[in-house]
């Protein structure tokens, strides 16, 4: 709220070095497409609920984009349509070019619960998708230390997950679903479940694994700080049917680092979906119909 | 500074794991205190009169022998006939009039000091009817040259004694069949302890009949006690691990196929509840003697509780577990083989340890069917002579292996688990109880 009290740029301008940027992005080929994607789901009772209507999407050669909205907007059904989890009502999504027709290697995914498997080592568990394509053991345990090595957990190699800390166990997911050289990796509100200093941390660790692994990334959270701070492109969907709101080209410069939080462009930008997601209302900060209950003189504001 | 207490009744907190082992420990002891308290305390319960003498009566059918046990309402009933036979037969009023009978009357008498004999060691349980070694012991205890330990001879009875003896000596001073006296002799009067009912016999008489019935040495053709443990083991196990090798596919299956189990569960779930035992006359017919209808009745007793308990446990599995494999590229017998199987393994693990003790139930049933076999055919027998002593023994003894073997695989879970070690083991809980360094403390202080 604060925000709006100072004199903020538009969040649609873009300095030179962001437009070239984006113009460079825009010629590269598309990865992930999504043409009038829809998903009905009929609750136990035979009601249809309408999830998704009609989404269009580009996602282009690593890339990082950010889907927000507000709860129930449909955010999880999109990518789970996208890695495959969920079948679509109507429209398509494909993966340069080929129809997704179900789960596989080339669509990594990273969830919010860690889902490391428990009865596996740190480098067994970054095995798992190695061996599921069928590469061999010493091929497979050296590739899956060098990404044990590239999240910083080479110490930990030999621990079982439940021994690591929440933000370690991340990190072994993200190193489990890159193994696989993945040409997209899907992220469910991953850092949702860590502290705030983790969760900087964590963010901090993404950008510099994006930038250094050839992949690119579809990522869902409810922070808006961690869309704006880590996205090329925010894709807002509204909900009750879930739709596309807007596609927003976050001008904020990259390389991003922490102190850009206090960036007029990333205010701008935080500002502008912090009105798409909740449009001011009236009635936010009623007063709640409160008596006096303590002693006179004894106020604390 | 002053400890604090922790109270020992807390909602919904856990206790000190010393406390915790203490209580352990407490819970097999109070039932075993309760056992002794009732079994040596002799104005606790002790609702019966076990008899240490016992006397004919020609007034009654009923005959008691010495160890058989008489409620303490009657006893005194039965004393005061017997006083009132002995009064009789010295104020010469005499129902069986001519001598041979008085004869063989007497000589029926002369043997009530055997089980007194036996019970002090100077007879052999065979000598019992061996009249002229009894002849001897009235002798000696009315000469004061034995004296009756265990059981005390009551004042009464030793009168008795004597004066039978002055009756006996008077007519020869060793037994001859033909020369027992042609008076009557006294009846002893019967004496007994107050004693529980013979279905619960003393802590140290079930341990010492336990212990004698597993070291037995038996005549050739009949069984040992090891063997029939051994044929036992063999059912339960034989059974249960019939049951695992169908039941743990199937039931995997069924919690990961939504086919599978459509097409078993609603008729294995229907089957269930048919009791296993209404099986025995039919598993007979089919598998005939011998061992097999006995495992085939452990196998429909584990069998269908298998299926459906691991279908369950299958289904419980993380579900986005399944899910994170598939987005690294895991086609459905890859997740049967790398996700369902290691995922829900130790929860199987347990299910299997509770259906083990599922299959033990079983056990005294399958034994009984067809012919009587094992552990079971012997406390048939032995409860059928009222042996309890002989019983209790082996009603422990399948408690314990149960026990113990289900003990020793929970605490080896964490040995199949590594992954799931979390904590001390109990091992090292005891350790701790009882102040003893563990290996770990050790290993930190080098």
């Amino acid at each position: 709220m604060n925000s709006s009290q100072l004199q903020l740029p538009s969040y649609l301008e873009q300095s030179d070095a962001v437009r070239s940027r984006f113009t460079e992005l825009k010629e590269r080929e598309s990865v992930l497409t999504a043409k009038n994607l829809s998903k009905v789901f009929t609750s136990p009772q035979g009601k249809k609920i309408v999830a998704l209507d009609n989404v269009n999407l580009e996602v282009k050669r690593r890339e990082f984009l950010s889907i927000i909205g507000p709860s129930g907007c449909g955010k999880s059904t999109l990518m789970r349509i996208l890695a495959g989890l969920e079948t679509v009502t109507d429209g398509v999504a494909q993966l340069d070019g080929k129809t997704i027709e179900g789960p596989g290697a080339e669509r990594g995914m990273v969830f919010q619960g860690y889902t490391l498997f428990p009865w596996l080592t740190v480098k067994k568990n970054v095995m798992f998708g190695l061996k599921m394509k069928g590469v061999g053991g010493v091929t497979a345990e050296q590739e899956a230390l060098q990404w044990i090595e590239l999240v910083g957990l080479s110490k930990f190699a030999e621990s079982y997950p439940h021994q690591l800390s929440g933000g370690m166990k991340q990190r072994v997911a993200i190193a489990r679903a890159l193994a696989t050289k993945p040409r997209v990796l899907f992220m469910d509100e991953p850092f949702g479940a860590l502290d705030a200093q983790t969760r900087a941390q964590m963010q901090h660790y993404l950008l510099q694994i994006w930038k250094n692994v050839d992949v690119t990334i579809v990522f869902i959270t409810h922070d808006l700080d961690e869309a704006v701070y880590l996205s090329d492109r925010i894709l807002v969907l509204e909900a009750n049917p879930g739709k596309v709101q807007e596609h927003i080209e976050v001008p904020v410069p990259r390389p991003r680092t922490p102190e850009q939080f206090l960036h007029p462009a990333f205010l701008a930008t935080k500002n502008h979906i912090e009105h798409l997601i909740h449009p001011p209302a009236e009635d936010l900060y009623d007063d709640l119909p409160m008596l006096k209950m303590t002693k006179l003189g004894d106020e604390v504001e | 500074m002053p400890k604090q207490k922790t109270p020992w009744l807390r909602v919904h907190k856990p206790l000190s794991k010393k406390r915790q082992t203490f209580l352990t420990i407490l819970s097999f002891l109070i039932p075993i205190l309760l056992w002794c308290a009732v079994s040596y305390t002799p104005f606790i319960w002790h609702p019966d009169i076990k008899l240490d003498i016992s006397a004919n009566r020609s007034d009654v059918t009923t005959v008691y022998t010495a160890g058989d046990r008489l409620s303490k309402e009657y006893f005194p009933t039965f004393v005061d006939a017997v006083r009132k036979a002995n009064a009789d037969a010295t104020a010469g009023i005499n129902p069986n009039a001519s001598p041979r009978a008085t004869r063989r009357s007497n000589q029926k008498d002369l043997r009530q000091i055997g089980a007194v004999a036996v019970k002090n060691g100077w007879l052999e349980h065979e000598q019992t009817e061996d009249d002229a070694a009894l002849y001897h012991i009235w002798r000696d205890l009315a000469t004061g040259t034995k004296i009756s330990k265990s059981p005390q001879l009551s004042e009464e009875n030793l009168t008795i004694i004597k004066q039978n003896w002055a009756t006996l000596s008077a007519t020869s001073p060793d037994y001859k069949s033909s020369s027992l006296p042609e008076t009557p002799i006294l009846k002893l009067i019967p004496q007994g302890t107050a004693s529980n009912p013979v279905y619960l016999p003393a802590p140290h008489e079930v341990i010492t009949t336990g212990w004698r019935d597993f070291n037995a040495s038996v005549e050739e053709g009949e069984i040992t006690m090891s063997a029939r443990f051994l044929q036992s083991i063999k059912i339960v196990f034989g059974g249960f691990l019939l049951s695992c090798l169908i039941g743990i596919p199937l039931g995997i299956m069924c919690g990961t196929f939504d086919f599978f189990s459509r097409l078993f569960e609603p008729f294995i779930d229907f089957f269930r509840y048919l009791p296993a035992p209404t099986f025995s006359t039919l598993l007979v017919a089919i598998f005939l003697a011998n061992d097999a209808p006995k495992i085939a009745l452990v196998f429909v007793g584990t069998f269908f509780q298998m299926v459906l308990i691991i279908s369950k446990t299958t289904r419980l599995l993380d579900h986005s577990l399944l899910e994170a494999a598939q987005t690294l590229g895991a086609k459905p017998t890859q997740l049967l083989k790398n996700v369902v199987v290691p995922g829900i393994l130790p929860n199987l693990y347990d299910d299997l340890r509770i259906l083990l003790g599922w299959a033990w139930t079983w056990l005294v049933i399958a034994e009984l069917i067809g012919v009587k076999s094992g552990l079971t055919e012997f406390i048939e027998t032995q409860g059928r002579y009222r042996n309890f002593d002989r019983v209790f023994p082996i009603i422990f003894m399948i408690g314990f292996v149960g026990f113990f073997t289900d003990q020793i695989l929970a605490y080896s879970k964490g040995f199949f688990f590594p992954w799931l070690r979390v904590g001390s083991s109990p091992l090292e809980r005891l350790r701790q109880f009882f102040g003893v360094p563990s290996d770990q403390n050790k290993s930190k202080a080098v």
